[in-house]
């Protein structure tokens, strides 16, 4: 860095030009400077880059071991194949592109502003010789006459021209898109800033992951990628998740009633799905995955036989519930179409000193075990399983620097190919025999054909004045 | 489905299209080309109706969206905007020999797009964004531009070992000059470029919309980067170091090598999060 940094305030062409031994800082910044540098670097980032999709990232030692024998698996694992985005000698690469980036412009910026100040707006012998569109004829009548009436039909057909008089010549230009030129650096500019976003996000924000029970809540989450854990600041609160499906049962929508919580308070509330996620003070909850959290549970309310209800419970599989006063309830088995009439729970009624009893209830009957004749009546209201939701949890606090980037990315590079700089020259001199010679040329940047055709227009314009 | 009938309608129409081009190149007769044209326009207009249809068709299913969201549907998609793109081209260069290089490729994606289910099925929840509607257009434009630029590339490998030898014969002898053929592989890829990095760029703000993260070095993300830096690369050689011809024919045949790559042989081959065929 020392060196490329003391050699900035250095011209690289006059030391070419003079003709001396380049000094080591003078090679390295012409290294740095060279667009077969970047050349290279894009066509090395992009053959490495598929290594990365070859070789599966990130996945767990054992299953690399399936795949690979034990050297292969050594030698990938020392140059970081399995991670290679994050390895030295990828972010080495990046690094090169970075500088390769910056030191081009660096080196060519001020050249390219000093000519769009000072643009070329003599149109000389050498000049004219180079430009593949140009003109010349002759005019009676006086040079200052003709220049202001060329210099208004310039104006007309293309744009304004700069008037300069030199050696009894009077010389106009005219110019349009200057701005395609500063396309380039915006876009190289664009790479940085995105660069800047990310590692501004890697450093001082966090990604992580965490599934949470529907009716619980966490305020800490685990990082990817880590043993660590973040601490939200805050709760996140689960109060309901669900799934809803089409007709055919392809998912439709994966839904996560959140509440964040703060000193005690509900002080947000949102039911978040994919493509919505939930933000608060910078951290945002995106809907990622769901699961059963712990077994499922049958619902069975509980009515005295005059109808009046004495509670609802929720029965784990084979474990006895108490009722007081009464014995104890268990859920033994589910049939999901008993004897054809629909779902139906069976239970097992044990009192104390009697014979336990066995029966069904179901779903569709809540009144059948009236038939029982017993103080209580039992009837069943379906299965519930309790419902975990997964979420990713991030904060970047860089993701609008890279937007920002990627915005001037999309400009510079809109910029570069869409507009082009398009130059017009006109000479007038006193010719030998008292006419006046003109000669009219002109120049783009990129675009050639289009610009063949402009110039035919601004050739017969600029012609036909004073006709 | 009247859609997929109107699908197939397309497919026949860019059949016809390619072989009366390739037939025009081979009479040598200009005429045919014209008939080219038209089936090309009609081919549009009827590919047009059945994305039309298809939209249509999938809201009365209710499951309205964007015909982009499986491999069929990115297969047609693909191949009306390289139709488009290709009769933009025919209209600005005024030639119709480019139509012989560019056609088999729409007509070969179809016959390919053909080959997979073409039922309208509802979408999964990662893709109900409107990112879908910006992310798959954008894409796509890019990838129409590739492909017409590759197909200038493959008509200048052709041209150029004729015009080295002076010589101006046979199907090649129709091709439009080198120098036109060359100014085409670098505009088609200046077309290209713009939108293949906004497709990158809305692709990475869907990702961070929907997962919280913009680049995860996915298959398909890495894959459009690789095409990116490809063509990067192809643009700096030209603009800067003057590679024209030859070798600027062989970087943009290269870079559409990995565009298909990227949009098909990431979802065949590898896997990943992009996983639902486009």
């Amino acid at each position: 860095m020392e060196t490329v940094s003391e050699v900035r305030t250095k011209e690289v062409t006059p030391v070419a030009a003079t003709g001396r031994t380049p000094s080591p800082s003078d090679l390295v910044w012409n290294f740095f400077i060279s667009v077969k540098l970047a050349i290279f670097t894009l066509i090395i980032l992009a053959i490495a880059s598929i290594f990365g999709t070859i070789v599966e990232q990130n996945q767990p030692p054992e299953k690399y071991h399936q795949i690979y024998e034990d050297w292969a698996f050594a030698l990938m694992n020392r140059i970081n194949l399995f991670d290679m985005y994050h390895s030295w000698w990828f972010l080495a690469l990046l690094v090169l592109f970075t500088m390769n980036l910056t030191c081009c412009t660096i080196d060519r910026f001020p050249k390219m502003l000093k000519v769009v100040r000072n643009p070329r707006t003599k149109l000389d012998g050498n000049l004219e010789k180079t430009l593949s569109l140009s003109d010349r004829w002759k005019k009676k009548g006086t040079l200052s006459d003709w220049a202001a009436k060329y210099s208004s039909a310039l104006s007309a057909t293309f744009a304004k021209p700069k008037v300069t008089e030199e050696g009894g010549e009077v010389h106009l230009y005219s110019e349009t898109g200057v701005a395609s030129q500063f396309g380039v650096y915006v876009t190289h500019l664009s790479i940085i800033v995105i660069f800047i976003g990310a590692i501004l996000g890697n450093v001082l924000g966090f990604k992580g992951y965490v599934n949470i029970p529907e009716e619980e809540a966490v305020s800490q989450v685990p990082v990817r990628g880590g043993s660590r854990t973040q601490d939200l600041g805050f709760t996140v609160r689960c109060n309901a998740f669900s799934l809803e499906t089409y007709p055919s049962g392809q998912p439709k929508a994966y839904k996560s009633d959140l509440s964040v919580i703060e000193g005690g308070r509900e002080v947000l509330r949102k039911t978040i799905v994919v493509n919505d996620p939930l933000q608060y003070k910078g951290i945002w909850f995106y809907q990622s995955s769901y699961g059963q959290a712990g077994g499922t549970t049958a619902l069975v309310s509980v009515r005295r036989t005059d109808g009046s209800p004495l509670g609802a419970l929720s029965l784990a599989p084979n474990e006895p519930t108490p009722i007081d006063g009464y014995g104890t309830v268990r859920g033994v088995n589910y049939d999901q179409n008993f004897q054809g009439r629909g779902p139906a729970l069976q239970v097992v009624v044990e009192k104390p000193g009697k014979p336990a009893e066995n029966f069904w209830l179901p779903q569709q009957l809540p009144d059948q075990d009236r038939q029982r004749k017993d103080v209580l009546v039992f009837s069943f209201g379906g299965l519930d399983s309790k419902m975990f939701t997964g979420l990713q949890v991030a904060k970047d606090p860089g993701v609008n620097i890279v937007w920002l980037g990627c915005a001037l990315m999309v400009i510079g590079i809109s910029m570069a190919f869409f507009l082009a700089h398009q130059r017009v020259w006109v000479r007038l001199a006193q010719g030998q025999d008292g006419r006046v010679e003109v000669a009219l040329a002109g120049s783009a940047s990129r675009n050639r054909l289009a610009f063949e055709k402009k110039f035919e227009k601004i050739q017969t314009s600029v012609k036909a004045v004073g006709q | 489905m009247s859609n997929v009938i109107l699908f197939n309608l397309t497919t026949v129409l860019f059949g016809v299209a390619s072989a009366l081009y390739l037939a025009a190149l081979y009479a040598k007769n200009g005429k045919i080309a014209v008939f080219g044209t038209w089936t090309c326009i009609l081919a549009a207009v009827v590919s047009t109706a059945a994305l039309g249809v298809r939209w249509y068709e999938s809201y009365q299913m209710g499951i309205g969206r964007i015909p982009v969201t499986n491999l069929y549907e990115s297969l047609v998609f693909f191949a009306w905007s390289v139709n488009l793109f290709y009769l933009i081209v025919e209209w600005k260069y005024a030639n119709r020999a480019f139509g012989a290089f560019v056609m088999p490729i729409a007509f070969f994606t179809m016959l390919f797009a053909i080959k997979n289910d073409s039922s309208i099925q509802p979408l999964v929840p990662a893709l109900q964004s409107y990112w879908l509607h910006a992310h798959v257009i954008t894409c796509f434009v890019g990838y129409a531009g590739f492909a017409v630029s590759a197909g200038a590339a493959l008509m200048y490998m052709l041209k150029s070992k004729q015009e080295a030898a002076k010589i101006n014969e046979g199907i090649v002898g129709l091709l439009p000059p080198c120098k036109t053929l060359d100014d085409l592989i670098y505009r088609a890829i200046i077309w290209g470029f713009p939108f293949l990095t906004a497709g990158i760029i809305t692709g990475a703000a869907w990702a961070n919309y929907a997962w919280g993260t913009y680049w995860s070095w996915d298959p398909k993300e890495t894959w459009s980067l690789i095409v990116w830096l490809v063509y990067a690369a192809f643009l700096h050689a030209r603009v800067t170091r003057g590679w024209y011809g030859k070798r600027a024919a062989i970087l943009s045949i290269t870079g559409f090598a990995a565009t298909v790559f990227c949009y098909l042989g990431v979802n065949l081959v590898l896997s990943g999060l992009h996983s639902y065929g486009g």
